[in-house]
């Protein structure tokens, strides 16, 4: 097989493609752990993957996350409202849909938060614009051009694209790029329906010619010239990647359904399971739309009708999915998150469906999630003009909890990542990072406490140390780089370095006791 | 530059074939060369003022719709795409262009719609009105597949569904930020009344809502057609219109100031496209070289234009389907209610190569991705003659020049010396430049290696 043809056909095969190890948090595990298996080991953990699950078209979320005692509803909706006694309890004021049945045991489980109330000032209810609004994570007067995904794997690979990393950073499974994960020098991620189909698609053409690409010029074709070289030379690189991952994955143990989405979210498990380092996958489905303005419901039956089968379908894909990620141990490292554009009016119009509307709940899923309902029941007598619900919670505030309690960004990269601050109002979705000595015993029991975590000014750690020895202890960035030694004292066991001078991020403490050393992680916060 | 002042230098070889790559879907030699030397004007009035040849209707098109029966519908999908590629395959007209730009823009796709016979007669209706927008805008509100599509034919006085109004705003005709959610609201209202009977859109009054209403912050007892009026008046429609134009057939980030010109000749036309395209093909702005391989080919031009280019005729128009779907543009099915996003979005990891595999195939005769070979209509093998191609071009026994005029060709931007350099070599193989022969038995494999190694040049997705 001729990998590299694809490269060179698409005229690139000038250009470096200096692949880099695989990124952790902007820095490589192989440098970074050398040869200690238990540091190689807790970074891996570190490896956190987000699963972004598109709805497009608009869901509508008072029929997903039913308030059931709630009197506007049942008048705003006579044909299409869901029964109460149809719904799957939340609490005694909210129900699931019938459909949501996966979700509701993910719920139960505590592996789900059920986000409410989710938009932002202005909502527009446009499904392009909405879309590109949720996409560039942007205020709804401003036309962003880059994604909030593609710019936060952009501060993971500043190089990208003149540098690649092993792995791909982000996938989207399907035939499309979106605009979520652009960042500012093109596309972030890959995009195939199927690793095998990819490999061959990249690696099945006849020339081993090699035309070079002509001079890169400020004109509008030479821009579009050196687009498709970036695309042709991630493909290029990661076509191969992608099939040995999807090669080693071997068979599912989770019994996936047939649905187009349980197949796109059964290829992601696959490569988490073949050893993919992809930070970000997107899934959505092909064809279909939640854009429910006619025949939501059956007249006969408004728990029947294409709305129920979309949730089916998100339902039951999902939670197959995270039973296939408990089955092979990753599930502590996967975290899902829906989003749509806009939910959907309250009052149903006279099509047995619903328009579009504003506000809506989202969900988040993943054994690392703090599940539960953030926020209250949606209140359908405090509506706006036009009869849409006003928001509780900007998008913004649960891509900020995804960054900062997720991904673990400081909180000013989050800023800068958001075009604001939402670190106040992000709630507290996810579990605490593993930063804490707690979080490592299994890798690092030499340490006793590392406090405090974060830390504004000192850190102080106190360790398990032979009696009488001098143990450094040194702090070091996630790029390797030292940025502090301090030597433990031989009979307590307590050592601290200042962090004052040290910028916002996650460091890593490093403490060597003759021929034991160990690490484990303090973020610096202020 | 961009002021829309008709150019007057007569065309070169590469500004005809920039016309024909543009305004049509058949940028051949043959067709090249018959603009060579014409103006700008005389060139765009020539391709506008070609009759346009009758197509032959499917033998179900005027057949009662089948309600009930989804696998009956289903099977004439497929019919009503090939006939439709069929048509792009075999007519070199501008006409062709335009179908396809209106139907991305009144979008609808067979799922949906479901009714084949629905969606055969919406695509008659683009195609007989595909030179006036204002008449199509006008009739497309009670066209069965659009009722159907966007809920029209479930909108009920009282409580109106907003699905229609809203795209008819956003993506029909003014575009995003032209109007309120209350004009949406509003012509909703004014949007009910139609039903679908048959194969027709039925109005009826006694259904509509035609009471006081603000539409555009014009207030009257407005009805579905004082919508319409009171819409394409507007600027913005003018506007929007405009730069779907100038999206199609010129580049795909216009400056604010060229889609402003082309406004007004687009409201002194009055929407009509023969008039604004004569203007709009004769500019210097459209010659110039800065949108000179600006735009990213469609799925349609690729395939089209490759075996156009070729001279291959008799394509099977479910190849050209099969092909366009794998290449993301499925024929009456674009993904959204937007259709299809165009330029960037033609191309990902996965559809560059596959644009690349199905190109180098095509030209040596099989199927991409396969070893099988490619078959006409009547299943004989469907070789390109790649020599019979190369003599059309001038000084074709000189490999320098035949490398050179096949690029220009087959290219949209100017290939570098250090480009070609490569490409001769690729065509000799190893030979000397004074060995070349067009006649010998191997011209045939060497020419073949040369137009692979163009189709698989990023330039060639171009256009």
């Amino acid at each position: 097989m001729k990998r590299r043809s694809f490269l060179r056909s698409a005229g690139i095969a000038g250009a470096t493609v200096s692949t880099l190890p695989t990124l952790i948090n902007s820095f490589t595990v192989q440098a970074l752990a050398g040869g200690d298996p238990r540091l190689h080991a807790m970074l891996e953990e570190q490896d956190r993957i987000l699963v972004l699950i598109q709805l497009f078209g608009g869901n509508d979320g008072l029929n997903t996350v039913v308030p059931i005692n709630n009197p506007q509803y049942y008048e705003g909706r006579p044909t299409i409202a869901i029964p109460k006694n149809k719904t799957l309890r939340i609490h005694d004021d909210l129900g699931w849909h019938p459909a949501m049945k996966g979700f509701r045991g993910l719920y139960d489980q505590g592996q789900l938060a059920i986000v409410q109330g989710v938009s932002y000032p202005n909502p527009d209810r446009s499904h392009f614009r909405g879309t590109d609004i949720w996409l560039t994570a942007t205020d709804a007067d401003v036309l962003g051009s880059t994604g909030w995904v593609g710019r936060y794997l952009q501060t993971l690979a500043p190089g990208y694209p003149t540098e690649l990393p092993a792995h791909p950073l982000a996938i989207q499974i399907g035939t499309q790029t979106s605009l979520g994960l652009l960042g500012s020098s093109g596309t972030m991620g890959i995009s195939f329906r199927d690793p095998e189909e990819f490999y061959r698609l990249v690696n099945g053409g006849g020339g081993s010619a090699e035309v070079p690409s002509s001079e890169q010029t400020d004109t509008p074709a030479g821009k579009e010239i050196a687009f498709m070289r970036n695309i042709a030379k991630s493909a290029d690189v990661y076509a191969q990647v992608v099939k040995q991952a999807s090669d080693k994955a071997g068979s599912s143990t989770a019994d996936f359904p047939t649905s187009d989405l349980a197949g796109k979210l059964k290829v992601v498990s696959q490569l988490i399971s073949g050893g993919l380092k992809t930070r970000v996958y997107l899934v959505s489905w092909a064809a279909a739309s939640f854009d429910t303005h006619a025949n939501q419901t059956l007249t006969t039956d408004p728990t029947l009708g294409i709305h129920a089968n979309l949730l089916t379908e998100l339902s039951e894909a999902v939670s197959a999915f995270m039973a296939e990620m408990q089955a092979k141990g990753h599930h502590e490292r996967v975290a899902g998150m829906t989003f749509s554009e806009f939910g959907r009016r309250v009052a149903e119009n006279g099509s047995t469906g619903t328009d579009h509307g504003t506000a809506a709940p989202l969900f988040v899923f993943g054994s690392q999630v703090n599940g539960g309902v953030y926020g209250a029941n949606p209140n359908l007598q405090d509506l706006d003009a036009i009869g849409d619900m006003k928001m509780q919670h900007d998008y913004r505030d649960v891509y900020a909890s995804v960054l900062l309690q997720w991904f673990g960004v400081p909180s000013t990269q989050a800023q800068q990542l958001l075009y604001k601050d939402f670190s106040t109002t992000a709630p507290s979705i996810f579990k605490a990072l593993p930063t804490s000595v707690e979080d490592h015993q299994r890798t690092s029991q030499m340490f006793l406490t590392v406090a405090p975590n974060p830390a504004a000014h000192v850190v102080t750690v106190r360790a398990n140390v032979a009696q009488g020895s001098n143990a450094v202890l040194k702090l070091s960035d996630m790029r390797g780089k030292v940025c502090g030694t301090a030597i433990l004292d031989g009979w307590t066991g307590v050592g601290s370095i200042d962090v004052s001078h040290l910028s916002e991020a996650t460091y890593i403490v490093t403490l060597e006791d003759g021929p034991r050393t160990t690490h484990t992680f303090v973020n610096v916060s202020r | 530059m961009e002021t829309l002042q008709i150019r007057t230098t007569p065309l070169s070889l590469e500004d005809a074939v920039h016309l024909l790559r543009r305004a049509t879907y058949h940028p051949t030699y043959q067709a090249t060369k018959a603009l060579v030397g014409l103006t700008p004007s005389e060139a765009s009035a020539k391709l506008l003022a070609d009759p346009v040849p009758p197509q032959p209707d499917l033998a179900w098109a005027n057949t009662v719709p089948n309600l009930q029966d989804f696998a009956a519908n289903a099977r004439l999908w497929p019919e009503m795409q090939q006939w439709w590629m069929s048509r792009v395959l075999s007519v070199p007209h501008v006409h062709e262009k335009l179908v396809s730009m209106w139907h991305n823009i009144f979008t609808s796709d067979y799922i949906n719609v479901y009714i084949a016979q629905w969606l055969l007669n919406q695509h008659k209706l683009i195609r007989s009105n595909a030179t006036s927008y204002a008449t199509l805008a006008e009739k497309m509100v009670g066209d069965p597949a659009m009722l159907r599509y966007l809920n029209g034919e479930l909108s009920v006085k009282g409580r109106p569904n907003e699905n229609f109004a809203r795209e008819w705003f956003e993506l029909f005709t003014l575009g995003i930020g032209n109007y309120t959610e209350s004009d949406v609201l509003e012509a909703a209202r004014a949007f009910t009344g139609w039903r679908i009977n048959g194969v027709q859109g039925v109005y009826s009054r006694q259904l509509a809502d035609t009471g006081t209403k603000t539409i555009l912050g014009k207030t009257g007892s407005w009805d579905w057609k004082d919508v319409v009026r009171i819409t394409l008046e507007s600027d913005a429609c003018c506007r929007y219109v405009a730069k779907r134009i100038i999206k199609q057939f010129v580049e795909f980030y216009p400056t604010d100031e060229v889609v402003s010109n082309l406004q007004k000749i687009v409201r002194d036309a009055n929407y009509d496209m023969n008039v604004i395209l004569q203007t709009l093909l004769s500019s210097e702005y459209f010659y110039s070289s800065a949108v000179r391989g600006a735009l990213i080919k469609s799925p349609a031009e690729m395939v089209v234009g490759l075996a156009s280019v070729l001279g291959a005729r008799g394509v099977q128009p479910a190849y050209a389907v099969a092909t366009m779907t794998k290449l993301t543009q499925e024929p009456f099915y674009p993904p959204t209610v937007e259709g299809w996003k165009g330029h960037h979005a033609w191309i990902t990891s996965s559809t560059f190569p596959q644009r690349q595999r199905f190109a180098e195939a095509f030209i040596d005769g099989r199927q991409a991705g396969s070893s099988a070979k490619l078959l006409d209509a009547d299943g004989k093998s469907l070789t390109p003659d790649v020599v019979a191609m190369a003599k059309q071009l001038p000084d074709a026994d000189d490999a320098v020049k035949l490398v050179a005029n096949m690029a220009s060709l087959m290219l949209a931007v100017p290939v570098t010396k250090k480009q070609l350099d490569v490409l001769l070599d690729i065509m000799l193989a190893g030979a000397q430049v004074y060995e070349w022969n067009i006649n010998s038995p191997s011209a045939t494999q060497r020419i073949k290696f040369l137009l692979q190694a163009i189709v698989r040049m990023p330039e060639y997705q171009l256009t």
